[in-house]
This record gives C-alpha cells, structure tokens and sequence, in this order.
C-alpha cells in the first residue's frame, strides 16, 4: 500500500459487545473514518468516549481480558496500532473466555 | 407517597423493591445496568430524586453512573474516579459513593480497589484523588483482604463535615479531621491480622463500620476478628461481644436511626467458612449500644449455608424500624419490627453486594 493510500481515511465498522452498547447510544456496530487502526480507536473515542475507560486502563493499557479482532487477527499479535485499514474492514471489540 | 424503597446492587445487576409504609408486599424492578456488577447503588438524602451507581465489570472497569429522576434514567460520568498514569495504582473497582453533609451540597465521596478515596464537589460529575490517604506513609505495606484493597466505606460528622472516617481491608480504619487532606490511623486496641513491620497501628481488618448520627464520637465496627465499640472518634476501641461468641465474625453493622444504642450484626461461623454457624441464620442485636447482645431468629431459615456482604444491611426510618439484609444467594430477609421477627421476600437475586433504603417522606 502506497503512503497516499495509508493516509487516506476508509471506513470500518467496529462491533461491540452487548455490554458495551449502553454506552454507545444502544449502537452494536459503529462506522468510523480512519486510515489506521489506531486511528479507528481515536475515531471511536471521539464518538463515545465512555469506551476509553471500558477498553483500556487509566495508564493506558488494552484491558487484560478485552480483546480486539482487525479483520481475523488478534491485535495483540500486533507490535503497533499504527497499521493500514482498508474500506471495509471490521475491528471486533470482544471480551475474551476468562474462565467457565 | 407514604412508600419505602430499597436500592439493591448485585454481582449482575441492581434491582429496586417498593412497598407502601406497611412493608406487606413488594414489588421488584430491574435489572438496572443488566450484566454489569453494581458495588453500590444509593440515593442522596439531599436532592429528591438524584441516585448514584458504582458499576463495574471485571471486564471493562468501573465508572459512576448519576440518575436524576430515580433511576428512571441514567448517565454514565465520563470522569469517573481514575488513578493518574504515574500514580502506581489501579482502579479495580468502585466500592462505595457516600454523600457529604446538607452543609456541603454537590460533594461526595468514592472509595475504591486498590485503596484509595475520592472527593466531588460538584454533584459527582468529576472526582478528585485525595492522596493523603492513598499515599499514606504506611501505604507501602498495605495488605489486601479476600475481597482486595478495598477502601469499603466512609462515615462523615454530620455536625462537622470536616471529620471523616473510612475503612479499608486489611489495614484497619483512618480518620480525618480536615474533609479528607490528611489522615491519621485509628486503630488503637483493634486485633491485627496482619502484621506490619515498620507501621504497627495497621493490618486490622476492618469489615463494618457504623457511626452513632446523634454522637459522632461513637463509632461501631465489625472487625475480622471481633465486634467493637469506639467512644472516642475511633482514638481508642474496645471489644463488646457480651453475649456474642468470641471474636465473633461477620461483615456488615447497621444502627437503628431512631435508637442508634439499637446495634444489628450477622454473624458469620469464621473466616474460613463465611456462612451462618451450623446453618442457622442469624442477626444479633444489641439494645445497650453494644454492650449486650441477643440472637434473633423468629423467621429466619435453618439449613442456610450463605453469608452476608458488608455493605449488604440497612434500616429504614419507618416509626417501627425496618431492618434489611441480603445474602451471597440473592434472599433478602427482613424485619418489619426491629427484628423481632424476619421474612424472606420471594425473590431470587443474584449475589447481593449492597441494600439501601429510602424511606419517602
């Protein structure tokens, strides 16, 4: 992907989890423009920005049992957010199987 | 309305019971934040209508959530209590929201895992760390309780809202005597459970604590080892289990509003089993201010392996005083005389964490 098209903002639909959507005026799946992933964080938080606080700690880390899918691949597997999306992609917000 | 509320959190969910004063039979709404577990949920005695929620999610965190219009609707406060990123702790949970004083109108407290309190001033829309406690010299060797290193509860001076105290699990009890700058353990003739090496006044393990509204030099507390009675602002304690197994275990206390020598505890077996001794559940009383006490079981089941949460007993403030608890199965028994005699209501919850009752003009 060229440099242009890295910086060129896209759509991608985020989906939440049911526990989540009161704090997302009931939405279960949010369109955002961004042209990273971190950039589709940021797009969310400026919509709903009681996610922040759901999703991440107060130093700012990704929550031990949250987990977030970019297309079919888990983020954590990730060394940055600072990559591309393409229109049409989907982030997945989950929480992951903590015990049971 | 002539009617009595009572204000439920649970492990999923809070619920709210109405009556009318005869407190016969109840009707149930809820679950109020479905899913998420509610610490506390409490109604400010100085604004009609204006109810406070701590909700939380092992998952997603903790917040505050304010209603306006009795919990009709809510809203989420997006600056919620939350460490700084180079404070060194985390917010795990929100365990309780006391309002202040009428002399102080818009401020509340939250105390919360891992310990620390939090001051509003302006209706609970934004929160201040006070780190005097937080950063308590002794802080370093704080201990956690089964429940973590929580800061369960705050009592406030009605006549002086510069006093306060709270409780935290397991250092023991801290007061203040400048609305929350500076704190000063209180522990002075408090069991320590765990000891310290180089702070000895903490490591008592606080799980109840009640403060006489009419003498706020007298204090009550259930102890993880014992019950015990301060005269003196929490300066000095002494244990008052006349009639009470020795160091008696238990978590909540609760005083009777129109008789605060009137003294309701449940007790619990011991700290390894956490459930009424041999199955019988039972509330204590105490009508000399701790000095004696008496069992009472008319009404109350046998066969009942289950214990009962610190923040999960309250009264109310009918003529004949109401006293409510709830248990770790989600029964809520009660008493319509002072605990004379107790009644289950014929609902199910999940596990109960706190009751509160309003009590409608």
């Amino acid at each position: 992907m060229s440099d242009h098209l890295q910086s060129e903002s896209v759509r991608v639909d985020i989906a939440l989890p049911s526990l989540l959507q009161s704090h997302a005026d009931g939405q279960s799946c949010i369109p955002v423009m961004a042209s990273t992933l971190q950039g589709c964080f940021d797009a969310l938080f400026a919509k709903h920005p009681l996610l922040q606080r759901h999703l991440f700690t107060e130093s700012g880390q990704q929550r031990p049992h949250v987990l977030f899918f970019h297309n079919e691949d888990n983020t954590r597997w990730l060394d940055s957010l600072n990559i591309p999306v393409r229109e049409g992609d989907t982030l997945t917000i989950l929480q992951a199987v903590s015990g049971g | 309305m002539n009617a009595v509320a009572l204000l439920v959190g649970t492990k999923k969910g809070a619920f709210v019971l109405r009556s009318d004063r005869s407190r016969e039979s109840w009707s149930i709404d809820g679950p109020l934040f479905k899913g998420w577990e509610v610490f506390e949920l409490t109604a400010d005695p100085r604004v009609e209508g204006k109810w406070l929620a701590a909700t939380g999610h092992f998952v997603y965190g903790s917040c505050v959530q304010i209603s306006n219009d009795s919990g009709e609707s809510w809203q989420q406060v997006e600056a919620s209590p939350a460490y700084s990123k180079d404070a060194g702790f985390e917010l795990k949970n929100i365990w309780c929201i006391q309002p202040s004083t009428a002399e102080e109108p818009g401020v509340y407290y939250a105390g919360v895992d891992q310990a620390g309190l939090f001051r509003s001033e302006d209706g609970g829309h934004s929160w201040e760390l006070l780190d005097g406690l937080s950063g308590h010299a002794s802080r370093s060797e704080w201990m956690e309780g089964a429940g973590g290193l929580c800061c369960h509860c705050v009592r406030i001076d009605p006549k002086d809202p510069d006093r306060l105290w709270t409780g935290i699990s397991a250092v023991g009890v801290f007061r203040s005597d400048d609305r929350g700058k500076t704190w000063q353990l209180r522990n002075e003739g408090l069991p320590v459970v765990i000891p310290s090496k180089e702070h000895p006044g903490i490591g008592s393990c606080v799980h109840g604590l009640a403060l006489d509204p009419q003498n706020s030099n007298r204090l009550f507390q259930q102890n993880h080892q014992g019950v015990y009675r301060s005269d003196d602002g929490g300066d000095h304690w002494q244990r008052i289990e006349n009639g009470l197994k020795e160091k008696q275990f238990g978590f909540p206390i609760a005083l009777d509003p129109h008789d605060p020598d009137t003294v309701f505890i449940v007790p619990q077996e011991s700290d390894e089993f956490r459930h009424a001794a041999d199955g019988k559940l039972t509330v204590c009383r105490s009508r000399d201010g701790g000095d004696s006490w008496q069992p009472l079981r008319n009404g109350l089941p046998d066969h009942c392996f289950t214990g009962v949460l610190r923040k999960a007993m309250c009264t109310d403030t009918c003529a004949e005083t109401g006293v409510y608890f709830g248990t770790a199965n989600g029964q809520i028994c009660y008493s319509r005389n002072a605990g004379e005699e107790w009644q289950i209501l014929p609902f199910t919850l999940p596990r109960i964490f706190s009751i509160s009752a309003i009590t409608e003009a």
